[in-house]
């Protein structure tokens, strides 16, 4: 018994010391990229981005198939492998990028990195729901012309003092009046996250209460893994839930991730974005 | 920063520590209630299984084969965005319900493996000594069952507790969730999930020792 023990022991440590297996051995064209952590698109895989990142050489004539992309579920699990050296840089938005510095001063934005995109903010609703996008669409206009996207940019995003968070968020209450359900992640501060006290707090949420005035509906916020976002949406858990908007041009179409049965409204924010890294972690 | 003052930023600033005793509170209701449905439904299930009514036992074979056999996430989405989607049920009902169809399926397993692992000479010996079935089950089989399947049971609780960590894909804020939202707000992901892990670990180690309790207890 103790002789099988010792054994088992021995295999145990050889497998978790790497001799068992001699894959990362093998030389690999993707060794010398640079693996670059992106948050998962509700409907792109790793393929049909690596096919759209091709197009995007292709006409633009700039070289980015040095970077190798890697998809996470959450800025977490992103951020732990950026940490444990799993992959060099990660991408997010600009303002994440300011909220993260300022939270832990080890990361710092890439200043040249080859391509600059610009992702818009907007709501994503069922195709039913074209009443609901008119109407959206018509307050977003109307935040836009009046000052109200800006002020609520520079109040919950580019005011933020780096020891503070942003300031919370009164949602509107009309009695009897409808009520329309917006799924929430926590995962994107300063924009989408949950605050000590376990509200959902940030630019987002201040945007979804000066709509829900305009409008004069209830807002309530569902708190939801990131991953179970477009099911809530299709089965009406929820009826709204925050998209992110490629760069559209006559290369990029403006569904190149939006799933079936998906309409989107206006955007209501833009932002860069930027390669993260942490210190001393060039390439 | 020190460490220490990272700690009490994370965990315990602004009524953090609260938000984890309610993510926790949650993660324990699930938990248990699953554990007790599970267990009854679990019960009857093996009841069934090893019964001699062919339909019910093949339904039961039927049920465990495809439940134990399915990703307990998988299961938890389609009934809360697909079954019970349009009924209104509170998405806490719903995954107790999942956890609880999960864990009868496993719990039926094991009951009808420590049945399997019985002398069934004793009850017959019991019978012969004028036992009703009951009395039988009662006084001879009912005690040896519990000893001998307890220590798979006590992992079925553990298992259980960290199978509730995937509620989150159903709009419920758990302990998992509650960590994660900590790990996004304080963009400290490594601490705060040691921290989730340690809350977890001194869960599943309260239910050791509870078992191992009951054993002193029954042994004395």
């Amino acid at each position: 018994m103790k002789k099988i023990f010792t054994l088992l022991m021995i295999f145990s440590l050889l497998l978790m010391t790497g001799c068992g297996g001699g894959e990362g051995k093998k030389p690999s064209e993707d060794a010398s990229k640079i693996k670059l952590g992106m948050i998962t698109r509700l409907n792109a895989s790793e393929e049909n981005f690596g096919e759209f990142m091709k197009k995007v050489e292709e006409t633009l004539d700039v070289k980015i198939s040095s970077h190798k992309p890697v998809f996470f579920d959450n800025l977490n699990a992103m951020q732990m492998a950026l940490q444990s050296k799993q992959i060099d840089e990660i991408s997010t938005y600009r303002s994440v990028a300011r909220y993260m510095i300022a939270k832990d001063p080890r990361y710092e934005v890439l200043k040249d990195h080859s391509l600059e995109f610009v992702d818009s903010f907007c709501f994503a609703l069922r195709d039913d729901e074209t009443e609901l996008k008119d109407s959206l669409n018509a307050v977003i206009k109307e935040m836009q012309s009046d000052g109200t996207l800006d002020r609520l940019t520079k109040e919950y995003i580019t005011d933020i003092k780096a020891d503070r968070e942003p300031p919370s968020v009164e949602l509107p209450h009309f009695d009897s009046a409808d009520t329309i359900k917006v799924a929430v992640t926590g995962d994107l501060p300063p924009l989408d996250f949950i605050n000590a006290e376990g509200k959902p707090e940030g630019f987002n949420t201040a945007v979804l209460a000066e709509i829900g005035n305009r409008m004069l509906k209830n807002i309530e916020l569902v708190n939801i893994d990131s991953g179970a976002r477009a099911a809530a949406l299709t089965s009406k858990q929820v009826d709204v839930v925050f998209w992110a908007i490629v760069p559209v041009s006559e290369i990029i179409p403006s569904d190149t991730d939006k799933p079936a049965g998906i309409i989107l409204t206006e955007p209501y924010f833009k932002d860069k974005i930027v390669h993260m890294i942490f210190k001393d972690e060039k390439k | 920063m020190t460490f220490t003052d990272l700690l009490y930023k994370i965990f315990i600033q602004d009524g953090g520590w609260l938000t984890i005793l309610n993510g926790l509170w949650v993660t324990v209701q699930i938990s248990a209630l699953s554990l007790l449905f599970g267990t009854l439904f679990g019960a009857l299930l093996c009841f069934f299984r090893v019964g001699k009514f062919k339909p019910l036992k093949v339904a039961a074979q039927i049920y465990i084969s495809i439940i134990r056999g399915s990703p307990v996430l998988m299961l938890l989405m389609l009934l809360f965005y697909g079954v019970f989607a349009r009924t209104g049920l509170s998405p806490l009902l719903v995954a107790v319900v999942t956890f609880s169809m999960h864990t009868a399926a496993h719990v039926a397993e094991l009951l009808r493996s420590s049945l399997m692992a019985l002398d069934k000479g004793q009850v017959e010996a019991a019978r012969t000594l004028g036992f009703s079935k009951w009395q039988a089950f009662k006084l001879v089989t009912l005690p040896q069952l519990a000893r001998i399947a307890k220590p798979v049971y006590q992992s079925t609780v553990v298992n259980l507790i960290q199978w509730t960590s995937v509620v989150g894909y159903v709009t419920i804020t758990d302990l998992t969730r509650v960590i994660n939202n900590i790990a996004s707000r304080t963009m400290q992901p490594m601490i705060t999930i040691m921290g989730g892990m340690i809350i977890y670990l001194a869960l599943s180690y309260i239910i050791y020792g509870i078992f191992h309790w009951t054993e002193r207890r029954r042994s004395q």
